[in-house]
């Protein structure tokens, strides 16, 4: 694949040319960019926190992984499509209240179960919040100095950002922070787990290593890094290296499965924003009419786009009338269908359908 | 022993059974996933349901952007994984018989995933458990094979694919003996 795209490629186009493939050049850019803003962020690595150094590596090996199987998800003809056309409407009046409500208050989660969306919401934000404070630490994009005694200074890029009293409130939650949402991934992992048991669909569906293995995961991560707390304060740090090692580890390999498992819809849900900006921008640009019946259910865009796809998979859905199937509304399509089965045309009579939806 | 859901579609008397049990199935949210159409509604009373046929190379799946639509080993083809479903409706559109519902306030597509729950095990689906009429049955494939010999065969017009169909489907249908003055010998 990788051969044939270089065969595909423009001359002239030097800075693709200097690479062997997509995941090549992905790779050296964003290794390249950690570095130079580590470089800005520990004055000229001045400041680098050794300690940490385990949780360094493990990011670039999930780089790695979030690469290689994001530009191959990439390729997917639809994906492709929609990534393609959903970045250049990116600056829709729309963007940030669908980004909003779809990446932060998961709005459509609520709809789907309150008890669903508190069990996201800790889980989510515990971790958005962990990753927050984690990874500046690591890179060394944040980091605490002492003047005065009695005085932190917090450190943001290599700037001083603000100087904060050694046992005031910033100064707590800081040390906090990461035992905060600790607490609340604990929480929501184990709502998450309640579910997983009780449910009957969740039952017949799920699987160890899909559903089960990050929320043992996160659990994981989350007990072990409570229990260096712990031995902080209650046993004056005995065992605290041990652990320490344990919890790396426990964040490595979750980073390593991330994007090969169920948490691959984190890096990947924004996706939806760009799905709902190429719904709504070409809706306004015009709608198909059903072949049929003439209702307008979807834009004419996301039809050909979709027909093309098809085509892409050589699926072809030739009507006998000429049209593709994709250009009947819904129900002309299912009426279409029983019309195919039974040889009357029953799409071609004017009553709406009956009604369809049972009461459960 | 694997089954699959068969469809004799001449049987169907319009009961609805299949659309209430449909909502019953867990997971499915009280909600149905499946329809009931008139032929003629003018002039005649006979139905037919339609539901997702599961077919083996499903033009939702390949339309998926976010590849949330997975085949089960069973050839069920699955309703949206929900916290992969990005709500482009891709699927709605290439679906042939326009089977995909779309919740709008979930941002959620939803099919029948012929009660995965209950067919990994063997037992059947919940339409094809309550249907009154055997329209939907739950049948091995040596029983579907001499349900073929009871029919009146060679005129190529016993069981559909091609082109009754747009491709072949896991689930199998009957083609409607009555209405193409076809006599049944049972």
């Amino acid at each position: 694949m990788q051969a044939k795209a270089a065969v595909n490629q423009k001359p002239g186009n030097t800075l693709n040319n200097a690479f062997a493939s997509h995941f090549a050049k992905s790779m050296f850019l964003s290794v390249t960019a950690l570095a130079i803003l580590s470089f800005i962020g520990t004055r000229m690595f001045t400041h680098v926190d050794l300690n940490l150094y385990g949780y360094m590596v493990g990011t670039i090996v999930f780089i790695g992984g979030f690469f290689y199987r994001f530009i191959a998800w990439g390729e997917r003809p639809p994906t492709k499509l929609i990534l393609k056309k959903g970045l250049k409407l990116l600056f829709r009046k729309s963007t940030p209240k669908t980004s909003v409500e779809h990446l932060a208050t998961y709005n459509f989660i609520w709809n789907r179960g309150i008890y669903r969306w508190t069990q996201h919401v800790l889980i989510g934000w515990g971790c958005i919040l962990s990753c927050f404070v984690t990874f500046p630490l690591v890179f060394g994009w944040m980091y605490f100095t002492m003047d005065d005694n009695g005085h932190y200074n917090i450190i943001a890029m290599g700037m001083k950002v603000m100087t904060v009293p050694a046992d005031g409130i910033i100064a707590n939650l800081s040390y906090n922070a990461l035992n905060i949402t600790a607490v609340m991934v604990i929480a929501g992992v184990c709502m998450a787990l309640y579910r997983r048991l009780k449910n009957m669909q969740a039952r017949a569906e799920q699987k160890f290593l899909y559903d089960f293995l990050p929320l043992y995961m996160l659990l994981l991560v989350s007990i072990t890094g409570l229990a260096l707390t712990f031995m902080n304060i209650f046993l004056h740090g005995a065992g605290q290296p041990a652990m320490s090692l344990i919890h790396q580890w426990s964040v490595i390999i979750t980073l390593i499965y991330l994007p090969f498992g169920k948490l691959a819809h984190i890096p990947f849900r924004p996706m939806s924003v760009l799905a709902r900006n190429y719904r709504e921008h070409y809706a306004e640009q015009g709608m198909k009419e059903c072949k049929v019946c003439g209702d307008q259910f979807v834009s004419v865009e996301q039809s050909k786009d979709v027909v093309d796809v098809l085509g892409v998979n050589a699926i072809e859905f030739k009507a006998k009338e000429g049209h593709h199937l994709a250009e009947m509304c819904l129900p002309c399509r299912r009426k279409y269908r029983i019309a195919q089965f039974s040889g009357f045309p029953t799409h071609e009579v004017k009553v709406k359908e009956a009604n369809q939806n049972a009461k459960g | 022993m694997k089954k699959r859901l068969y469809l004799e579609l001449e049987n169907c008397i319009g009961c609805r059974s299949c659309l209430a049990a449909c909502t019953q199935c867990g997971g499915h949210e009280e909600r149905n996933r499946n329809y009931v159409y008139d032929v003629n509604p003018l002039v005649n009373r006979q139905t037919m349901p339609l539901m997702c046929l599961h077919c083996e190379n499903p033009a939702c799946a390949r339309s998926c952007p976010a590849q949330a639509i997975q085949i089960h080993e069973t050839g069920a083809v699955l309703s949206a994984l929900v916290e992969k479903c990005i709500g482009c409706q891709n699927c709605t559109i290439a679906c042939p018989y326009g089977i995909p519902k779309f919740d709008h306030e979930q941002n959620l597509m939803y099919k029948c995933d012929l009660c995965i729950d209950r067919t990994k095990d063997g037992i059947p689906p919940m339409c094809a458990s309550v249907c009154p009429s055997n329209t939907l049955q739950w049948l091995t494939d040596e029983e579907i094979e001499n349900k073929k010999k009871q029919f009146n065969l060679d005129n190529g017009k016993w069981v559909t694919s091609m082109p009754y169909l747009e491709g072949e489907t896991n689930v199998k249908v009957n083609l409607p003996g009555i209405l193409q003055g076809i006599t049944k010998l049972f």
